[in-house]
């Protein structure tokens, strides 16, 4: 049984978060506080499968709070819940390690239902941040490419740079496709996809961590281009 | 060194009238100087007495002769009269008669071979000067002649003569030698002193004699050719340079003046054209050293040149009066008064400033005046017959001047023209950080100004969106009729409406799809709750370059409108969006479909949300068409242009 620990300031929302969850008996929620530094604390404490952290904390951001949780518990998905799933905010809780992000006005099926996409791979990226993210791993992504067999990615950059297979995904999310429409247009299942996408939030993290590595590595991309 | 000068410069300024008299006891002694060097020079070159015998020197010098006047070309008689008389003789100053020419008698006597065993020994005659010609006689034998007799003789005022005496002549004992003396007309007619003796001895003599009155010149001459055709050449490229023509000028003149020293044959215009040279050359130089001292007399310029007019024009009608020989004498007059004044006005005003080229111009100044006085006084002979014209050999200080002046000029251009190109680099720099600074503002500027828009666009969307549905909420719940079930659906409106202006000020770059999409992720999980599945059916559109947050703003909600539209009334279950490139029509299509109950957009349904739809497309240079599927359905088409947007008046 998944165990949730819940930072949230809004005594409201973590009220909700509790209750919602509560209606899934196969979440357990072993912790629910109102700052960081209580988030910290239970993170050590409690070191839940899932952390769900709202990033306007009185005392530091929630940014933090990620970023500790996947440096001591590299298992623990992080999901951000934020107001408007906007750009700045998601990309930022993904670099420090966010597997995920929930919108606070999401009914409670739809909250249910994105925790649950975690686990099974990666939460659903939304076209602007899908196009963002093909910016961020090569300037080139944006061009829609013929999608290239696997054997010519390059092993050495597979940690931090794109494979076209998440290349292409990123394309299609940029698009507007969902999940199972991705799996259709490329022959996989939907749930390639998520794993792929799940990678990709991955990488983000691994990219922001290691500027200079990404750097290398986009060097050797363009010299085997 | 340098030190010295100014000070020097200083204490002239202080007190003129003593420079003014220094100046000129300064010009007075070095006028002596000069007659004084020149007398020794030329009388070191001869000595005395009207006969003798090779002396162990082995020559005779002869400052004496005698002498006799004949009409006739023949050797005078044995009964004629002779009286002695000295070499050098002027005919002028003697007062001889012109009509008739005049038989120099010089006696040596010849020891022979058994004497001084030097009777195979070649013998030489050099007369230092003669004018016009000569005829010379040894014992009744004529052996040479100086140049071509009348009745057009060579002019030969100024040349030193030189000739071999054939051994054959020579007899043991007494020898006589016979000079026949034409003056041609010639109103400086004269012998100088003659020297008979072994030619390895008088031929050096005669060489450096030579040298310096014919050779030297003709060497002047040539460089000053040069320098005039240079000059003028340089004036002629850059008119503004008045130095360079007036030195060219100058230079020729010069070149003029001075063919009548050397030319043995000077046509009849040449020889009067060498004195209205002279006063040219006067003027000019002093016009060239005021330039060179960079000082400006506007009104003492222009009267030396009309002296100079005059003169000329004076000297012309004099020739033509048959006067030559008297106007000479007044022009040179005037000009030999003249010169102590303008050599005193140069020097105050080439000492305001002392610089090297300027003091060299003093020195040129001054050994030029002074040898333009020596060589009057010699032309009138006041200073003897025989004595050298140092005109010819004072140029080359100027010309010495002149060089250093360009030399000056050369290094200052190329000077100026790297500090040109240094200030010039300097120059372009600051520009360049002047218009970075100014684009930076610019810039920050158009920031401002972009972030003004922004801001105010923001301001206008909360107030017409968000602002007034709050507003509206709120006066209907304070009527108190408002359900939960209503209320969570304007709430839910509310931050869609604001989520909506969230997504149009993320960064799409003119990409329609990811606008499209990202609706899409927002609308689809309402729709998906209502029962409704969204088909994605994207066609890869091209960036559309007026794609700005504004208009993605629009388009947003021209399709959410459709949307909600199809959620709201049309009871449907499926809604199918594709997007297209209509290239002929230059058109980019979004369409959406619905299978839910066709409505007539006349009626009720469409009502004002429809004309926001057609008005926000308008504004874009699109439209929107809704048009109702036969057998149920919606079908609504979003037209845009594909390329640049041009608005169209508002519908």
């Amino acid at each position: 049984m998944p165990s949730v620990l819940i930072v949230e300031d809004d005594v409201a929302f973590r009220d909700r978060y509790v209750a919602t969850l509560a209606r899934d008996p196969s979440f357990e929620v072993v912790g629910s506080v109102g700052t960081a530094a209580e988030g910290l604390n239970a993170l050590s404490l409690r070191k839940p499968d899932i952390l769900l952290v709202d990033l306007g904390l009185p005392d530091q951001s929630g940014i933090e709070v990620i970023r500790y949780a996947n440096k001591t518990l590299p298992a623990c998905e992080c999901m951000v819940v934020t107001v408007f799933g906007d750009e700045e905010h998601v990309l930022a809780s993904i670099e420090a390690g966010a597997s995920g992000y929930l919108l606070k006005d999401a009914s409670e099926d739809s909250f249910l239902s994105g925790i649950r996409e975690l686990m099974a791979g990666g939460s659903p990226i939304s076209p602007i941040i899908a196009r963002r993210l093909l910016k961020r791993f090569h300037a080139d992504a944006s061009v829609a490419e013929p999608v290239r067999s696997s054997s010519d990615n390059v092993p050495v950059e597979s940690d931090v740079s794109l494979s076209e297979r998440e290349r292409e995904i990123l394309l299609l999310a940029s698009k507007g496709y969902n999940y199972p429409e991705m799996g259709k247009l490329m022959g996989i299942s939907p749930h390639t996809v998520t794993s792929h996408v799940k990678k990709i939030y991955r990488k983000l993290a691994v990219h922001s961590r290691g500027e200079a590595v990404f750097e290398a590595n986009r060097m050797g991309l363009i010299r085997t281009l | 060194m340098k030190p010295t000068v100014w000070a020097l410069s200083a204490r002239f300024s202080d007190w003129l009238p003593a420079r003014a008299a220094r100046l000129a006891g300064r010009f007075l002694r070095c006028l002596g100087a000069i007659c004084f060097i020149t007398t020794a020079a030329t009388a070191a070159i001869g000595a005395p007495d009207g006969s003798g015998q090779t002396s162990p020197a082995g020559f005779i010098t002869f400052d004496q002769a005698q002498f006799l006047q004949s009409p006739s070309i023949a050797l005078p008689p044995a009964n004629s009269v002779w009286r002695v008389i000295d070499l050098p003789d002027s005919w002028r100053i003697q007062k001889r008669d012109w009509r008739q020419y005049g038989w120099y008698r010089l006696t040596f006597r010849h020891l022979g071979a058994q004497h001084d065993g030097k009777s195979g020994e070649q013998r030489a005659i050099y007369i230092t000067r003669v004018t016009n010609n000569v005829e010379i006689y040894l014992n009744g034998s004529s052996f040479a002649v100086s140049g071509r007799l009348g009745p057009k003789p060579q002019e030969s005022w100024n040349l030193t003569q030189y000739f071999l005496v054939p051994s054959s002549l020579i007899r043991e004992g007494e020898n006589e030698i016979l000079i026949r003396l034409h003056p041609d007309g010639y109103a400086r007619a004269g012998i100088a002193q003659v020297v008979i003796g072994a030619s390895y001895l008088v031929e050096p003599m005669f060489a450096r004699r030579h040298f310096i009155q014919t050779t030297a010149p003709q060497l002047i001459t040539g460089v000053l050719v040069v320098m005039a055709v240079f000059s003028l050449t340089i004036w002629l490229r850059r008119r503004s340079e008045t130095m360079f023509l007036l030195f060219g000028l100058m230079a020729t003149v010069a070149v003029v003046r001075l063919f009548h020293h050397y030319l043995r044959d000077t046509p009849v215009w040449l020889g009067a054209l060498a004195v209205p040279a002279m006063c040219w050359l006067t003027t000019l130089q002093v016009n060239f050293s005021l330039h060179y001292a960079n000082r400006s007399l506007p009104r003492f310029e222009r009267a030396l040149i009309w002296l100079a007019v005059i003169a000329s024009v004076f000297l012309a009608l004099a020739v033509m009066a048959n006067a030559f020989w008297a106007a000479t004498g007044i022009i040179y007059g005037i000009y030999a008064l003249l010169t102590p004044v303008l050599t005193a006005v140069l020097i105050y005003q080439l000492t305001r400033v002392i610089t090297r080229g300027n003091i060299l111009m003093i020195v040129a100044v001054l050994f030029t005046s002074s040898f333009g006085i020596h060589d009057f006084l010699n032309y009138r002979e006041l200073l003897g017959y025989d004595r050298l014209y140092l005109i010819p050999l004072g140029l080359p200080l100027l010309l010495v001047a002149v060089a250093a002046l360009l030399v000056r000029r050369f290094v200052e251009t190329l000077t100026n023209y790297e500090s040109l190109n240094a200030s010039l680099a300097n120059r372009v720099a600051i520009r360049e950080r002047d218009l970075a600074a100014s684009f930076a503002r610019e810039r920050e500027l158009d920031q401002q100004r972009a972030t003004a828009e922004e801001r105010q666009r923001l301001m206008r969307d909360m107030h017409d969106g968000i602002g007034s549905q709050l507003m509206s909420t709120l006066a209907v719940m304070r009527r108190g009729t408002l359900t939960q079930a209503a209320l969570e659906s304007i709430i839910a409106d509310c931050i869609d409406e604001l989520k909506l202006t969230i997504d149009s000020l993320e960064p799409v770059e003119r990409d329609l799809l990811v606008v499209l999409g990202n609706l899409r992720y927002r609308l689809e999980p309402r729709l998906n709750a209502a029962g409704i599945t969204l088909e994605w059916a994207v066609n890869d559109l091209p960036p559309l370059d007026y794609l700005d947050p504004e208009n993605v703003r629009s388009v947003l909600r021209i399709v959410q409108e459709a949307f909600t539209n199809t959620l709201k009334h049309a009871n449907a279950s499926h809604i199918l969006l594709s997007t297209g490139v209509d290239r002929m029509a230059s058109r980019v299509l979004v369409r959406v479909i619905d299978d839910g109950t066709s409505f007539d957009p006349e009626q009720v349904r469409g009502g004002r949300g429809l004309a926001n739809m057609k008005s926000r497309a308008g504004n874009m240079g699109g439209d929107v068409e809704i048009i109702p599927l036969k057998g149920g359905g919606t079908c609504v088409t979003l037209l845009l242009p594909l390329t640049t947007f041009r608005a169209k008046p508002a519908a």
